[in-house]
């Protein structure tokens, strides 16, 4: 099927780009899983089944890296070792290791160089303070990216048939969906109308009334944009999924061109008799974005607009 | 702040009321005829303060979960608008004031900025 390892590192590379900037101390695991030198091989080795991680850091009393201790390392102690030995006996030593001001595209640059796992990370006087893996930077930019945004030849296939979302990789099934609503686009006055609906419909799946705000929100602007721009007939539509909602709104009507202009706050084409109503400010994209977990927009000149929100369920520690 | 409160010092008129509007404590405003800057900014349970008289007005309100409206310049509200205000649940005052007489007066009164602006004015 794929490559694991070279759609990852694939993935990595375009994203990393975008953030390259950050520095290393803002993604890592923090505190580390580590052992000391004279830790036995049997005891590192059921750190490691426990916790579920194939290598960590072997430090010395004083807390700096002596070394790095792998499933690979154990293995060879298997083979031709005895688990009673010490840790500092099989470890690699001259471990490549990050600084914590280290930014991602030194990141970059080892994993196109070196291709470990993982690496240790040191702070300024030496001490281990943490472990970056490929996956803590995958799982760290996709919380950063917040949404998705195609805008490529994908979207020409995507709006000539059956819509699948790229968030997801599910098919978009208007007929089984839980709420459904259609925009009257002849009525500025009728804006507004389905996300409230569908505000009331929330309520009464007893969703949480923090989410339910957020994704009326987002649904309003949609369906502003709908009335405001599409002059097409278009639908929401809603799903209660298990960790997850989704709304999908969709028009037949002119499209966007330029989709990440369309993104800037502040910008907006909408016509005077709309402004009038309170609307075009430039605010409605960048409001979705900011509401919704993650965002797809998928649209082009003439084809109409396709956009998927996901708002996850039971989410802690959210604003 | 409670709602009779509120409609003295704005000297306003009641044209729709929530259920228990008049429990409850109004702590946040906002003001603004851009909905879109309601619908960006907001805090839930605030009162906007608007001269916007169009149903989106309404639903703006009951989509960010705003307590109730308060249209200012004397606009004249029409029924349809009422109706939507009733079946939304969102309470309606209006009065003659100006947006800026009418936002100074809930200011001095003790009413937060929804948008948080205040935090470390005074």
């Amino acid at each position: 099927m794929i490559d694991p390892h070279n759609d990852v590192d694939k993935l990595v590379n375009t994203l990393s780009k975008v953030f390259s900037n950050t520095s290393i101390e803002n993604i890592m695991s923090s505190p580390p899983i580590v052992v000391t030198e004279e830790t036995k091989i049997k005891y590192a080795k059921e750190v490691m089944r426990i916790k579920g991680i194939s290598g960590m850091p072997v430090i010395k009393r004083n807390l700096k890296l002596a070394g790095i201790i792998s499933i690979e390392d154990i293995i060879k102690v298997f083979e031709k070792g005895n688990l009673e030995e010490r840790v500092d006996k099989w470890m690699t030593k001259n471990v490549t290791y990050l600084q914590t001001n280290d930014t991602i595209m030194k990141f970059l640059e080892l994993n196109d160089t070196k291709r470990y796992g993982r690496y240790p990370v040191c702070n300024d006087s030496g001490k281990v303070v943490g472990v970056v893996t490929k996956l803590d930077i995958l799982e760290w930019m996709f919380k950063k990216l917040g949404y998705i945004y195609v805008h490529d030849d994908r979207r020409y296939k995507a709006l000539n048939k059956q819509f699948v979302s790229s968030i997801t990789g599910e098919e978009v099934n208007r007929e089984n969906s839980d709420y459904k609503f259609k925009v009257d686009y002849e009525s500025v006055e009728m804006i507004g109308l389905g996300a409230t609906k569908l505000k009331k419909f929330l309520l009464e799946k007893n969703v949480e009334p923090d989410l339910v705000r957020k994704i009326s929100i987002s649904t309003y602007e949609g369906e502003a944009n709908i009335v405001i721009h599409s002059n097409s007939p278009g639908c929401i539509y809603c799903w209660i999924k298990e960790d997850h909602i989704k709304v999908f709104l969709e028009d037949q009507g002119k499209g966007i061109e330029d989709i990440e202009t369309a993104l800037t706050e502040g910008y907006s084409t909408a016509p005077e008799n709309v402004r009038e109503k309170g609307f075009g400010a430039g605010m409605g994209l960048p409001n979705m974005k900011r509401f919704s977990d993650r965002m797809t927009l998928i649209s082009s000149l003439n084809k109409g607009v396709k956009l998927e929100m996901l708002f996850y369920l039971n989410k802690k520690g959210d604003k | 702040m409670n709602l009779d409160k509120l409609i003295e010092i704005t000297k306003s008129e009641v044209i729709t009321k929530s259920d228990n509007i008049n429990d409850f404590n109004i702590e946040y405003a906002g003001a603004s005829d851009l909905m879109s800057d309601f619908l960006a900014f907001s805090k839930e349970n605030m009162f906007l303060i608007t001269g916007l008289t169009s149903p989106q007005t309404i639903t703006t309100a009951a989509v960010i979960g705003a307590k109730g409206i308060i249209f200012v310049r004397g606009k004249n509200i029409s029924e349809n608008i009422k109706n939507i205000a009733n079946d939304l649940d969102i309470t309606i005052l209006k009065t003659n004031l100006s947006m800026y007489v009418a936002c100074s007066i809930l200011q001095k009164n003790g009413l937060k900025d929804a948008m948080g602006t205040d935090e470390g004015l005074l």
